[in-house]
């Protein structure tokens, strides 16, 4: 289970009011049947629900389908996997037209799903393969995480550096995220990973620190540290600071959430950069991929959800306090330009 | 004697660290005989048991049984090879968790042929059995910890002799048995003495001895002091050979009882039991005999304040006396040597010193910090004053002596004064010589408190007390001065007999 | 005294100087000032959860809650200050009232409703888990965060607060060591002479040993008891402050890992000076020793479940230290 709570708190961050308070605001009407939304249906079907990322992702899910003006069922399994395919059979008889799955487990919903496909619902999932050709899935991409926090570390301080990097193995996220840090090295000759290092006992961060603290006094002449999950790079900067190392080394990492906002902006703070995708808006794009598909309309069979990187001088530039304000006054963040055909209302707009 | 020994041993000697305990034993068993083992505090008694047992290795020596030598390198082997020992320690002996009937089959679950199923009508049968053999009248499907300690120890003696051995040894096996169960016990030996057992048998009570002796071997000092197997049999000269000195048949000098120090009135401790009243004075020993189950520790409870009595006011020092807790009692005045020192009375983590002051670290204490000199002096001065045998007062209780532990239960309450003095069976695993010492020392520092023993042993009681009250059923029925008493009133009231006066 | 009385007595000590000597030797940076203060740190939040349950070990019981305690005391105290914008006086008071309050429940669970020590403790360590989670509908909370009702909390941590994870005393080398290190050295000289030295300690370990003879030499017994549930709930709960001071915000954790960790701790501390008993001097070994070994694995750059597998076997061979060689093996 470790690798499900894990992807919880690989929490993008906490974004709520984005748009809760509107009413439907159509650019165009809408393709049949979303031209009469109150007669759609949809449902929401969780493995997952716990955790500042889940939050977010379900505000986004409700602020979406109150811009699209359809009728949200929320069905919530609490990590029971048989429960989760049982309200796929529960929504498929509650005459739904759409169901988004958000995670579960390929063995227990790939039957379901079809059940659901052949029962004529459209559906999508969210971050679990199905294994159906019928079934477009939405992803946030984990090597584009990686892969902006890394540019920006060569923007910052060249193409040679000594690193440390915080990995645990294992856990899906990380993983793809580690394929990227492994092709940069190859890339870039003049990075020389020290140190790897990493724990996912909890609380993550004091776990992290403490060993952080050992890496650095082994390895006084660390620059980077790649820290590609926000709890772990928390842990890194409290050993930085607790070492006072805070000047001679750079964070980048992946994932934001307002106190990670808070400890960027500290002063002299040494993390540098993240790159991060809002929750909410994963779970935004979740419902408008569904809406297409209730529409005829076709999103792909993959849609991702593009990251946004977010550096220390942005924050500080746009004085931003928290996930509301990053929202507000980083328009990238607050909303991503996929699965956005001329008719969908955008929640975000005021 | 002229017969073969069945089981023997030679120059056997064992070590602990520096201490030698046994320094070159030899002794001989022999078919269907009893020989009893008699030793003081600390002269070896158990560790020559656990030798034999199996439970420790042996240092030098050798033992043979039937001939062939006998090495067990574990209790499982000894008993396999025939030599079955019942400790001293009941719950050694049976397994708390399960029924009678369980407990009395239990080693046939066990070893080569044993069946894979577990078959409760079958254990049910075989159990009852062996009780049958016995002579057992314990309900089979009761569960131990609600038998009283004498049916443990004949669950765990049954439990002994299922394995059919050749040799058997009895550790004090009477020690908490009433008489009618030691008799029962009795019986028993005599019949496995005709099956051709050989029977070691430790004890220090004499009526035992006179009962069973067919030879008497006195161990001192980790060495065999004496062997009587001349009939009749020199019991005086066992116990000298034992005691290394001659003790004289103590006859108790009777003191007259100072002002009342305590008294109770109408007191009931059990339903359906007649109050009685008790008044005890300054400087008097008191003994309330009866047989196990009579209501003795109820009492002795009662006066501590871990139970409160059903009806009946007590007074201690003129004021009304009702104790809540053990607290109170102590802060009251009124002192308990529990039943039972291992269970409620030591401490084991604990060395001497810290289990002498256990009771008045407050007052040992200055600012709630432990003032560990100050304990260390109190403990030196009750080591010298009980003659308690050991190294020094830092030493684990697990190396003294069951007659040395008890001195120690004794001597945790010795240095505060108290009002009233309560010892319940004091003497249990306790041999002669230690439990002379402890009667001496109740008797030279009676003055000032009222002292009260409970104990199921007659012998104890005569040879400790002024004054020997009688319970049984829950009430006392008899009170005797322990001069030219009449001894056969006492046992008709001790066997709760009809047709007695109530005192 | 013979070889083997002095194996037990100062095996672990010595298997302790040789590990620092060799992570001198063979890892840079290790023998250092810096080093040292920084392997206080590192264990001085589990050391101060070990300190906790040793008291509850020498009663004989256990206290399976002290994690959960500490993470709640660390969600308590984010609380306090994020959203109802207290100060840090009044943050960790409530602290230290939600560790008293633990303690005086699992206290009367286990002396008044009989239930099982582990089981008591297990029960409010789940109700614990669930509990930090109830006021913030299972969000982290940090400076500006959303609440459920979509309102921004307002407060900040305080930077006395804070002050207790990060400020550092002068020590001959400016700056050198930190507030979780002070207390910790203060808790575990304090739970030391108060075990060690008050007749109060004292008469804990006769209830710890055996129970009976304690209530018949006059012992509260059942006060006893409760007073050490609450000293674990109390010691927990300053765990959770340091560990909310050192993080800078309340996230949502079980604490399962502090648990493991101090217990761990506290149970290599029967093997030192062969006490094969509950101490808090042997605890405080048993903390140092886990985190020198951590610093130094980490600084030798071993992964991560390498660390847990190498506390295993420090733990493993404690207990052989304490229950095979110390008393038992006299054959």
């Amino acid at each position: 289970m470790i690798n499900r709570r894990t992807l919880g708190k690989l929490a993008l961050g906490l974004v709520g009011a984005t748009a809760l308070m509107q009413a439907p605001a159509f650019a165009q009407t809408a393709p049949a049947p979303l031209d009469n939304p109150g007669n759609v249906k949809i449902a929401l079907v969780r493995y997952l629900s716990t955790g500042d990322f889940f939050q977010a992702y379900l505000s986004g899910v409700e602020s979406q389908a109150k811009a699209l003006g359809v009728d949200l069922r929320v069905l919530d399994s609490r990590q029971d996997a048989a429960l989760q395919a049982d309200m796929v059979d529960q929504a498929i008889a509650l005459g739904v037209n759409g169901i988004i799955i958000q995670h579960g487990l390929t063995e227990s919903m790939k039957e379901a799903a079809q059940r659901a496909v052949d029962a004529g619902i459209k559906v999508v999932a969210f971050d679990v393969n199905v294994e159906n050709d019928k079934i477009p899935q939405v992803e946030q991409s984990d090597r584009d995480l990686a892969r902006l926090a890394l540019e920006q570390a060569i923007k910052d301080n060249g193409e040679s550096w000594k690193a440390g990097y915080v990995y645990v193995a294992g856990i899906a996220p990380l993983d793809r995220r580690n394929e990227t840090w492994v092709d940069f090295k190859k890339k870039y000759p003049g990075i020389e990973e020290k140190a790897m290092f990493g724990t996912l006992d909890n609380p993550i961060a004091n776990s992290v620190a403490n060993q952080a603290r050992s890496v650095v006094s082994a390895n006084p002449d660390i620059s980077v540290m790649f820290a590609p999950y926000d709890e772990f790079a928390k842990g890194v900067k409290i050993a930085v600071d607790e070492a006072g190392l805070s000047s001679g080394v750079k964070i980048y990492s992946a994932d934001i959430s307002t106190s990670d906002i808070a400890a960027m902006r500290e002063p002299g703070s040494a993390w540098a950069a993240t790159a991060a995708t809002n929750p909410a808006v994963v779970g935004q794009v979740s419902v408008r991929a569904l809406a297409m598909l209730i529409a005829g309309e076709d999103p792909g069979k993959s849609v991702i959800v593009p990251p946004t990187l977010i550096t220390q001088k942005d924050l500080n530039d746009n004085d931003i306090k928290n996930m509301e304000e990053l929202s507000a006054k980083m328009p990238q963040f607050a909303h991503a330009d996929v699965v956005m055909p001329a008719w969908m209302p955008n929640p975000n707009k005021k | 004697m002229g017969k073969e020994a069945v089981f023997g041993i030679a120059g056997l000697r064992k070590s602990f660290g520096s201490i030698e305990v046994l320094g070159g034993v030899g002794l001989a068993l022999h078919s269907g005989e009893v020989t009893i083992l008699m030793g003081a505090n600390g002269a070896g008694k158990s560790t020559l048991v656990k030798v034999v047992s199996g439970v420790y290795g042996l240092d030098a020596g050798t033992m043979t049984l039937e001939g062939k030598p006998f090495d067990p390198q574990t209790p499982a082997e000894a008993i396999r090879a025939g030599v079955v020992t019942v400790h001293q320690n009941i719950n050694d002996g049976v397994v708390a968790a399960l029924d009678v009937a369980t407990n009395l089959t239990l080693d046939r679950l066990n070893g080569a042929g044993a069946s894979f199923f577990f078959n409760p009508r079958r254990i049910r049968r075989e159990a009852k059995e062996v009780a049958e053999r016995m002579g057992l009248t314990i309900d089979l499907g009761a569960k131990i910890p609600d038998l009283s300690l004498a049916d443990r120890q004949m669950v765990a003696i049954a439990r002994a002799m299922a394995h059919q051995p050749k040799v058997l040894i009895l550790d004090e096996p009477t020690s908490s048995l009433s008489s009618a169960e030691a008799n029962r016990l009795f019986t028993l030996i005599d019949r496995l003495k005709a099956q051709g057992v050989a029977i070691l048998y430790i004890t220090h009570r004499m009526s035992d001895i006179r009962r069973l002796a067919d030879r008497i071997v006195s161990l001192r000092d980790g060495v065999i002091a004496g062997t009587f197997d001349d009939k009749p049999l020199d019991y005086e000269g066992a116990v000298n050979a034992m005691l290394g000195r001659k003790v004289g048949i103590g006859q108790v000098a009777i003191r007259e009882a100072g002002k009342e120090v305590f008294s109770a009135d109408g007191l009931r401790i059990a339903n359906a039991a007649k109050p009685f009243s008790l008044a005890l004075g300054d400087g008097e020993v008191v003994a309330i005999t009866g047989l196990v189950g009579v209501g003795k520790t109820a009492l002795a409870e009662t006066l501590f304040g871990l139970r409160k009595p059903l009806e009946g006011k007590m007074t201690l020092g003129g004021a009304a006396y009702a104790p809540a807790s053990p607290r109170q009692a102590i802060d009251a005045g009124v002192f308990l040597v529990a039943k039972d020192r291992a269970e409620s009375g030591i401490v084991p983590d604990f060395n001497i010193y810290e289990n002498i002051s256990l009771p008045f670290l407050d007052r040992i204490s200055r600012l709630a910090i432990s003032r560990r000199g100050a304990e260390r002096r109190i403990a030196r001065r009750q080591i010298g004053d009980l003659g308690i045998v050991c190294r020094t007062e830092k030493d684990d209780m697990s190396t003294l002596s069951g007659g040395n532990q008890q001195k120690v239960m004794v001597a945790r309450w010795m240095p505060e004064q108290a009002r009233l003095f309560v010892l319940d069976e004091p003497f249990q695993g306790v041999d002669i010589a230690a439990r002379r010492d402890i009667a001496a020392k109740l008797r030279a520092s009676a003055a000032g408190r009222a002292t009260l023993i409970f104990v199921t042993e007659l012998d104890e009681a005569l040879e400790t007390a002024d004054r020997i009250l009688v319970m049984s059923e829950h009430t006392i029925v008899g009170e005797h001065r322990n001069a030219s008493l009449n001894m056969e009133r006492l046992l008709a009231e001790i066997a709760g007999q009809p047709a007695q006066s109530a005192a | 005294m013979t070889t083997r009385d002095l194996a037990v007595r100062y095996g672990f000590l010595l298997l302790l100087a040789a590990l620092v000597a060799y992570f001198a030797i063979a890892a840079d940076g290790f023998a250092s000032p810096q080093s040292a203060v920084f392997i206080f740190q590192s264990v001085a939040i589990t050391g101060v959860l070990a300190l906790g349950v040793t008291a509850t070990l020498v009663v004989g019981g256990f206290d399976l809650s002290i994690g959960s305690v500490a993470t709640t005391a660390m969600m308590a105290a984010a609380y306090v200050m994020v959203i109802f914008e207290q100060n840090a006086l009044v943050a960790v008071a409530a602290c230290l009232l939600i560790g008293v309050v633990v303690g005086l429940i699992n206290g009367f669970l286990i002396v008044y409703m009989r239930v099982p020590d582990l089981l008591a403790t297990l029960g409010m360590m789940f109700l614990l888990v669930g509990l930090q989670r109830i006021p913030t509908e299972g969000r982290s909370i940090a400076t500006g965060m959303t609440m459920p009702d979509g309102s921004v909390a307002g407060g900040t941590f305080s930077p006395a607060f804070l002050a207790l994870g990060r400020h550092r005393f002068d020590f001959f080398i400016p700056n050198l060591i930190p507030v979780s290190v002070v207390v910790l050295l203060v808790l575990a000289a304090a739970i030391w002479f108060f075990l060690e030295y008050t007749r109060f300690g004292r008469m804990m370990y006769a209830v710890g040993s055996n129970e009976r003879a304690a209530q018949l030499a006059g012992a509260p017994v059942k006060a006893y008891k409760i007073w050490a549930y609450v000293i674990s709930g109390i010691f927990a709960s300053i765990g959770g402050i340091l560990l909310a001071a050192r993080l800078g915000r309340g996230d949502i954790a079980s604490g399962n890992n502090l648990l493991l960790d101090s217990v761990a701790a506290a149970l290599i501390g029967f093997a030192v000076l062969g006490a094969a008993k509950p101490n808090a001097f042997g605890t405080a070994v048993g903390a140092l020793f886990v985190g020198i070994l951590l610093q130094g694995l980490t600084m030798m750059n071993a992964p991560y479940y390498t660390q847990d597998f190498v506390k295993g076997i420090v733990l493993v061979v404690a207990l052989v230290f304490t229950f095979a060689l110390s008393n038992a093996g006299r054959r």
